[in-house]
């Protein structure tokens, strides 16, 4: 089967949404290349679990393309058209299964020294659409907040070296009540600005009491998916005990893995939340078995596909290195931590937080402040905040989250 | 000029003004030009050790300025005895085992990163051996077990079998000692870690009672010794290190090649781990160096290359997560940097004009007189 020869029954084993979707939009399916095309049928095929910034990307998309003439759509997709593919590579099942055909599809560039050249279309692809339509300028400015320092006191490491140029390092900042302002700021974003998926709350271990069950902010925690980790591990064991399986089959298998396969379950109003902490773990690496990496991890894909206005991540501590074996087999929960390790791990979460959050929509008058709970540090960035400054007078949290406001 | 050789010329420049600002700078007065040749011609009966990083390290946490703390010793010991290449491109496929394969026969190969197989082509191992007459014990390369079994030799399409190196896969030893009773795994953990790229990667099966005869009748070590000595160390390249020394004393070979790989704890994203591996690396480094500067069969005589076999992707590149992985091909991921040492080698030298990781093979061959035929890549000459 090539790409133009799709119908609206081609579609079927998609979910309601993907097939409406697929059905409106056939016309611009059917001109993709097939090294372009399994990368959008990755987007569709989860569609309706998606966010709705992700939703709404996907349609300015297409909508975009649809009114695009023969000529200009052959120019976009140009570089894609240009690397070939194997007539062995052509003939898997890109339509129903686009993970699997992107990850062979992938292993082939590889191979052939061809993977810069794709790399390359994707770039321009990308640049084209970016070209093409402005984004969503966000309702109110964004703001994420990172957490560090949780159970760990230390003055070995030097804390927020990579943000200092970009913002002022606060040295005396009284933290009593530090994560309660907080939290009563993320509540009144939620309360003013009602989107779903639109605040959000990431804790390295359980959820913070105080945002626990908060109207309109949507949580998760390691402490809350350390089950589902360990049951995907097992699930794994399970796949390759009796049998020699290669890596991608691993991948592939572990990428088809659904929420209810994982223990997770609960209603269609939370099947997206689900669906997310779903991929977090499938698709991540290390998140399952150290809680800084979930945090990171977790908190760059909020930010990339989620797109919210407010973002909470907050760093616990993480196990201690072991053998594979042992973090593939054991309640990281239950083992020794290493506090100071995590400070490191959370630290440079915390650059890479404000790095992905650079990237959204609104970035200039977008807010960060990352904050050390256990001692006196905080860095703050936002527009009204000089670059390259250290404050060493004494402030509160409360007037810092004015400050950047 | 494409667009990775800009990228990787930027970074050369930058790594340029990097050790410009290091410390090592004021220990050098001439790192920044060719010296006057002060160094001996080669000697007869040249050795050559390779020490390779199958765990790319990036630039920010080691040769720009908020990385120098995490590479004292190559900074400040190494440095200015080397020659020190800024730019060294990769473009291969970046997966350790296929690109230390890479630059071990000095052609891109292109197998399955993960796959049980040997390199299609040559490698300078056989081209040193056949090419030499060499025994089979002037060949080692210490590996991690990830699927270096099969480094030592090609699969013999395009060469006749026989002439591969011995190989010695630390990890894969010390678990079959421990298998024999010999000693309790407590505490070896760390040192018995294995892949970090793919949780459940099953390493090929290596046969146990051959992995026991290499430590006892090879190595001389008994296998409590062995691994009594094992739960004095903390890390699995320490091993590594370990077995090298314990190889120099047994048969001095005169081409060892030993890839370090702890710094890839980066995968698990952890990024105090992904420091410590850097700075034990670092430390190891030097270690190495001194184990041949003391070693009578090897000091004077010895030619020492290092460098990581790629790099990391950049916080920047968006299809990436920073340095925890090495996927996105982007070009700082593709760029490293190479040292040499040796009685030979230039001190305090600086050298930006970019190289080919494919041209350490036939620079090797030209080093120790042996030719290798199906090489690409050209003669690096600066370390000849």
């Amino acid at each position: 089967m090539e790409p133009r020869d799709l119908k609206p029954e081609s579609f079927l084993q998609y979910p309601p949404g993907a097939q409406k979707f697929a059905a409106a939009n056939l016309d611009v399916l059917r001109a993709m290349p097939l090294t372009l095309l399994p990368l959008v049928l990755r987007q569709l095929v989860r569609y309706d679990w998606s966010f709705p910034a992700e939703q709404q990307q996907l349609k300015s998309q297409f909508d975009w393309l649809k009114q695009r003439d023969s000529t200009t759509l052959t120019a976009v997709m140009a570089l894609f058209s240009a690397i070939p593919l194997s007539s062995e590579l052509r003939r898997g099942d890109w339509l129903n299964h686009p993970q699997r055909f992107s990850e062979l599809m992938t292993a082939e560039f590889w191979s052939t020294n061809r993977i810069d050249a794709y790399h390359a279309a994707a770039q321009k692809y990308q640049q084209d659409l970016d070209r093409a339509f402005d984004p969503a300028v966000p309702a109110v400015p964004r703001l994420t907040i990172v957490v560090v320092g949780k159970n760990t006191q230390s003055d070995r490491t030097v804390l927020f070296r990579k943000l200092m140029p970009h913002g002022t390092l606060f040295t005396h900042v009284d933290s009593a009540e530090g994560l309660e302002e907080i939290s009563k700021t993320v509540k009144a974003r939620a309360q003013e600005q009602s989107q779903k998926y639109a605040h959000w709350y990431i804790d390295g271990g359980e959820l913070y009491e105080g945002l626990k069950s908060s109207d309109g902010v949507t949580a998760t925690s390691y402490g809350k998916l350390v089950p589902a980790a360990m049951r995907e591990f097992a699930l794994m064991k399970q796949l390759t005990r009796n049998q020699t399986v290669g890596v991608e089959a691993v991948t592939s298998y572990v990428a088809g893995l659904s929420p209810d396969d994982l223990g997770l379950r609960g209603t269609d109003a939370d099947a997206t939340l689900r669906y997310f902490e779903t991929s977090l773990l499938t698709e991540g690496a290390g998140c399952q078995i150290f809680s800084t990496t979930f945090v990171q991890w977790a908190a760059r894909e909020c930010l990339r596909r989620a797109q919210p206005l407010t973002l909470l991540a907050r760093y616990g501590t993480r196990q201690e290195l072991a053998s594979m074996e042992q973090l593939l087999s054991r309640d990281p929960r239950q083992q020794a931590q290493d506090a100071e390790g995590s400070l490191v791990d959370a630290d440079m979460g915390a650059y890479y937080t404000w790095i992905y959050q650079s990237r959204l929509s609104g970035a200039d008058k977008s807010s960060f402040l990352a904050w050390s709970e256990e001692s006196n540090m905080a860095i703050a960035i936002a527009p009204s905040i000089p670059r390259g400054k250290t404050s060493a007078g004494v402030c509160s949290m409360k007037q810092l989250l004015e400050w950047i406001r | 000029m494409d667009y990775l050789h800009q990228i990787a010329q930027q970074r050369a420049l930058t790594r340029r003004d990097f050790l410009r600002s290091a410390a090592v700078a004021g220990a050098g007065r001439r790192l920044f030009g060719f010296a006057p040749l002060q160094a001996l011609a080669p000697a007869a009966g040249q050795k050559t050790v390779v020490v390779t990083f199958g765990g790319g390290a990036r630039d920010e946490e080691t040769f720009a300025p908020e990385g120098q703390e995490n590479i004292p010793h190559l900074l400040n010991e190494l440095i200015p005895q080397a020659t020190f290449f800024t730019q060294v491109v990769n473009r291969g496929i970046l997966g350790h085992y296929v690109a230390t394969a890479s630059l071990a026969t000095g052609i891109y190969e292109r197998f399955d990163n993960f796959a049980d197989v040997s390199p299609k082509n040559p490698t300078v191992f056989e081209y040193f051996r056949k090419g030499l007459k060499r025994p089979a014990n002037d060949a080692w390369v210490i590996a991690p077990s990830n699927g270096f079994n099969r480094i030592g030799q090609s699969d013999g399409s395009l060469i006749s079998t026989g002439y591969g190196a011995r190989v010695i896969l630390p990890k894969r030893m010390l678990a079959s000692a421990l298998g024999k009773g010999a000693a309790q795994s407590a505490g070896l953990e760390a040192i018995l870690q294995d892949n970090y790229e793919n949780l459940l990667y099953t390493p090929p099966a290596i046969n146990t009672d051959a992995n026991l005869a290499l430590l006892t009748d090879l190595l001389h070590l008994s296998v409590d010794d062995f691994a009594h000595h094992a739960k004095t160390l903390s890390s699995a390249d320490e091993l590594s290190v370990f077995v090298m020394r314990q190889l120099m004393k047994q048969f001095a070979p005169s081409l060892l090649w030993i890839t370090l790989h702890d710094m890839d704890v980066a995968h698990t994203g952890a990024y105090s781990l992904y420091i410590d591996g850097i700075r034990r690396t670092d430390r190891l480094c030097a270690d190495i160096w001194a184990m041949i500067e003391s070693d009578p069969e090897y000091k004077d005589r010895t030619t020492m290359l290092i460098l990581p076999d790629f790099g990391r992707d950049s916080d920047f590149t968006p299809g990436g997560n920073g340095f925890q992985h090495h996927r996105t091909g982007d070009p700082l991921s593709r760029t490293t940097w190479m040292m040499a040492l040796g009685p030979h080698i230039r001190h305090n030298v600086t050298v930006d004009r970019p190289l080919d990781s494919l041209d350490l093979v036939p620079t090797l061959g030209a080093l120790m007189n042996f030719q290798t035929p199906l090489a690409q890549g050209k003669l690096i000459s600066e370390v000849l």
